[in-house]
């Protein structure tokens, strides 16, 4: 049987193992939670999410294992050479013997530093492409549901809210509520926008919120969000803070605008304005169908002068006919009332009244028409086929029955 | 059903027309009339229709009041439920 070591070598020899859980003890029960000023130096994230980086100063090093539930919520891009303040318990990695804090938070040792990763994030998305112009989308023009990203309760939302009411009350408006600030701010602006990405119809979305202080802001400097802006089926205006501010969300967005109620006006138009766009095109319409009346009837009465009438009896009739029934068409247009162009159609119908060719009829023509189906009769074939005709007057119609046929 | 303070209420599950549909084919039945090529029949049924998608897009437009909800979930057929939102709450 083999000896243990305490038996060769006496009492107060120890194994490895128990000097590291010792030392460990030690550690541990003399520490609470510290915080160490430092800058990182070989920033080694891997695969599994975990990140270990050495923090050093001008006197010391310091081995950090920073977790992947720990990593994975930094809001900033840790690099070589950054300064930062680490959270976390003291302890020792018995296997190695190597003495390391475990990070349960850290964050960019000032404003500079922050400012400098955001630096270092946009650079590395804007090489990505992530915000070319050409990914930039046009927004809808004329929206039916304007989805919009926000706090329920800050004035964003109702700036947005009333500014679609008064300009363009056509569209809804859907919200997808979300915190905007705080930790964990960024993830839930994030799915707010995807859940609203995956509501049918909703034609355009705009994610934002009030002014605030540059860390009140911060969650839109979020490089997930930003990929997820970028990504968004719908496209997207983003709407943070106010004029002078800028964030990631901002550049990732097809559209960027200065303040919320800003982007409101960027994502409707105004009410009258497409109205009068609509108007305009019937006004062409009707003008169109004017003219080509007027054609017609120039056409009808040179046939009416220039043919023997026999000849050409069944193409004068059908021809009359049918600018019979564009008079009536364009009266029924006229009463179902197209709002407030009414007035000028009615002026336009008095006109096809006065085209009306039930005034050809009265110079001796007749419309011959088949008295069971309704149709104009315009051939000798036709009528014989028919074997009887409704015969139409300028005063009235007659019925013709027993067709002969003549050479 | 729904027992909390707020109703629920699944979004309308027709897409709504698009207007720039509606409008896109309206300039184009405008720009086949102003051609004035095509037999009187066909320009009749231009013009009906354009008076009626005229009509269509004004109704569209005449629409008091937009409709603000929330969002309360989303599922994988893309339909919505929400509930009103009351913005001065």
């Amino acid at each position: 049987m083999a000896a243990t070591q305490g038996e060769l070598f006496g009492d107060g020899v120890l194994s490895v193992g128990e000097v590291n859980a010792r030392a460990r003890e030690v550690i541990e029960s003399n520490f609470d939670r510290v915080r160490v000023l430092g800058e990182i130096s070989n920033w080694r994230p891997n695969r599994s999410g975990h990140a270990y980086f050495t923090l050093k100063d001008d006197e010391a090093q310091l081995r950090v294992a920073c977790f992947r539930g720990v990593a994975r919520r930094l809001h900033f891009a840790p690099a070589d050479g950054m300064r930062v303040v680490v959270t976390g318990r003291l302890t020792i990695y018995a296997a190695w013997g190597q003495f390391q804090i475990v990070a349960d938070a850290m964050e960019p040792a000032g404003e500079g530093e922050l400012e400098a990763a955001l630096r270092r994030l946009v650079e590395k998305l804007r090489a990505e492409g992530l915000f070319d112009a050409a990914r930039k989308r046009r927004l809808p023009p004329w929206p039916r549901c304007v989805g919009v990203v926000t706090s329920p309760t800050g004035a964003a939302v109702r700036d947005i809210v009333s500014t679609l009411g008064r300009r363009w009350p056509v569209a809804d408006v859907l919200l997808a509520p979300t915190r905007v600030q705080g930790d964990g701010a960024a993830a839930e602006i994030r799915a707010a926008l995807g859940r609203l990405a995956r509501v049918r119809g909703v034609d355009v979305i705009i994610v934002g919120r009030g002014g605030g202080s540059r860390e009140d802001l911060w969650a839109f400097n979020d490089e997930a969000l930003a990929r997820a802006i970028a990504a968004c089926p719908v496209p997207v205006v983003a709407a943070v803070g106010h004029e002078t501010d800028f964030t990631l969300a901002d550049m990732a967005a097809d559209l960027r605008a200065p303040t919320p109620t800003a982007a409101a006006e960027l994502v409707a138009p105004v009410r009258d304005e497409v109205r009068s766009g609509v108007d305009g095109a019937l006004e062409r319409v009707v003008r169109t169908v004017q003219r080509r009346i007027e054609l017609e009837r120039r056409r009808l009465d040179q046939w009416l002068g220039s043919y023997a009438l026999g000849r050409v009896r069944g193409r004068v009739e059908t021809q009359a006919q049918r600018l019979d029934h564009l008079v009536e068409r364009a009266e029924r247009a006229v009463a179902a009332g197209i709002g407030s162009r009414r007035a000028r159609l009615d002026a336009t119908s008095a006109r096809l009244e006065a085209l009306d060719p039930r005034s050809i009829l009265a110079r001796g023509y007749a419309m011959c028409s088949d008295p069971d189906r309704g149709v104009p009769v315009t051939s000798r074939a036709a009528a014989l086929a028919a074997g009887r005709l409704r015969v139409r007057f300028a005063d009235g119609a007659v019925r013709a029955g027993s067709l002969e046929e003549c050479s | 059903m729904a027992t909390n303070d707020s109703e629920t209420t699944p979004t309308p599950d027709r897409v709504p027309e698009r207007l720039e549909d509606l409008m896109a084919r309206l300039e184009t039945l405008v720009a086949a009339l102003e051609r004035d090529e095509a037999p009187l029949e066909e320009s009749l049924a231009r013009f009906e229709e354009a008076l009626a998608i005229g009509r269509r897009c004004r109704s569209i437009l005449e629409r008091a009041e937009a409709r603000v909800r929330e969002l309360v979930d989303v599922d994988e057929d893309g339909d919505a439920r929400t509930r009103p939102f009351d913005v001065d709450a």
